[in-house]
């Protein structure tokens, strides 16, 4: 089985941070525009995610279109767990938060005890791949958590957010590049990247009078669905190269 | 991989930056920090929603206001994000008063006195939470 994950690179940080803004507006739209309610909306989605995980799982090498789309997918449902139980069970932030970085720990102390790695450059197994998306889920429901958090109980706004979180993700690089572990440096990157992502979405669509750019939730998401479509067929196509160049060496 | 954390801070100082430069310009209408005592501010445009609601609900109009009420919860909904930080606990309580009104107007068989009622519910919860012209 070869590597079933992309390498992680400028395409991969671009695409990550926008499918978290398209996570959140495109299952907000269908709520609340579209009219399905959350409980509805929270169903049709975990079905979708439910397939894209099937389709992820059989392929036999890392698939850009299928892999994105499990991504996009595992940001609304990872979203929609943080905002059912904020919402829908009044569940605090502070104790979702708490509870999500703490699930999100064992996790990655349960793959460690049972594959000795944690690298997201050897998920060549099923075994694996079910440690890596379920990490994945989590970091989601996490980054959700906490950057609600962040909005609420510090009152921080998506253009302080923006500045916080690209901030922050600025000083784990620094951390990065002083010495500090590469996988663990990736999967805080990955949490903050949530926030991040949400922040700019909210920066580009909210409407003026609030400090935003004022391009609706709709015409934003649109244009980033657009550019993630792009970017991965782009990927499709370097991908199909690389593998037809070099056979066997595909990483 | 090195290389992927040059194009990562890159991607993220290149955002900072471009919301640095508006986040210090002044804003047309956002809220100062000695204003943020007044609650969420200036909600008039959600207010006349509910008083345009009221307003058929008088009549008798229940479809009516179940349809003028949405356009409520959409445009409530968008401005989340804009508004919930002006202040959190005020949201929380327009917010909920919404969901109330929302559900009387939607119940399986809606009357005029439960309609009444939560409609009047929202308003003194907004007019308590926020400012209005």
């Amino acid at each position: 089985m070869l590597n079933k994950v992309p390498e992680v690179t400028l395409i991969f940080w671009i695409i990550k941070i926008m499918s978290t803004t398209v996570g959140e507006t495109g299952a907000d739209y269908l709520a609340v525009h579209v009219g399905l309610g959350t409980g509805l909306t929270g169903g049709i989605m975990a079905m979708l995610l439910g397939g894209a995980l099937l389709l992820q799982l059989r392929a036999r090498a890392y698939v850009p279109w299928i892999y994105w789309l499990t991504v996009v997918l595992v940001s609304v449902v990872g979203t929609q767990i943080t905002d059912a139980l904020t919402d829908g069970l009044n569940v605090s932030l502070y104790v979702s938060t708490t509870v999500f970085a703490v699930a999100l720990a064992a996790i990655f102390a349960t793959w460690y005890a049972a594959e000795r790695t944690l690298s997201i450059h050897t998920i060549v197994t099923s075994r694996r791949e079910v440690f890596y998306w379920t990490a994945i889920l989590f970091t989601f429901a996490l980054g959700t958590a906490a950057g609600d958090l962040a909005t609420e109980a510090l009152q921080l706004g998506f253009r302080l957010g923006v500045l916080v979180f690209g901030g922050l993700i600025a000083l784990v690089t620094l951390a990065y590049y002083r010495g500090a572990n590469p996988i663990l440096t990736f999967w805080i990157a990955y949490v903050l990247t949530r926030p991040l992502g949400a922040s700019l979405g909210d920066f580009l669509s909210q409407a003026q009078q609030y400090g935003g750019l004022g391009l609706g939730t709709i015409m934003t998401s649109a244009v980033f669905l657009v550019v993630i479509v792009a970017l991965v067929a782009m990927v499709s196509v370097t991908t199909a190269q690389h593998r037809n160049g070099s056979v066997g060496d595909e990483a | 991989m090195k290389h992927s954390w040059i194009a990562l801070t890159a991607v993220a100082l290149v955002a900072t930056g471009a919301v640095a430069v508006t986040y210090f310009m002044p804003v047309a209408g956002a809220v100062s920090q000695a204003e943020a005592s007044a609650g969420l501010g200036d909600i008039s445009g959600f207010r006349k929603i509910v008083v345009d609601t009221a307003a058929l609900v008088d009549k008798g109009d229940l479809a009516g206001a179940k349809i003028r009420i949405k356009d409520l919860e959409t445009s409530w909904d968008e401005a989340e994000a804009g508004l919930k930080p002006r202040a959190p606990s005020q949201w929380h309580a327009v917010d909920k008063a919404i969901d109330g009104a929302l559900s009387a107007l939607r119940d399986s068989a809606p009357t005029v006195a439960a309609c009444k009622k939560a409609l009047t519910t929202l308003l003194d919860t907004m007019d308590s939470n926020g400012t209005h012209d």
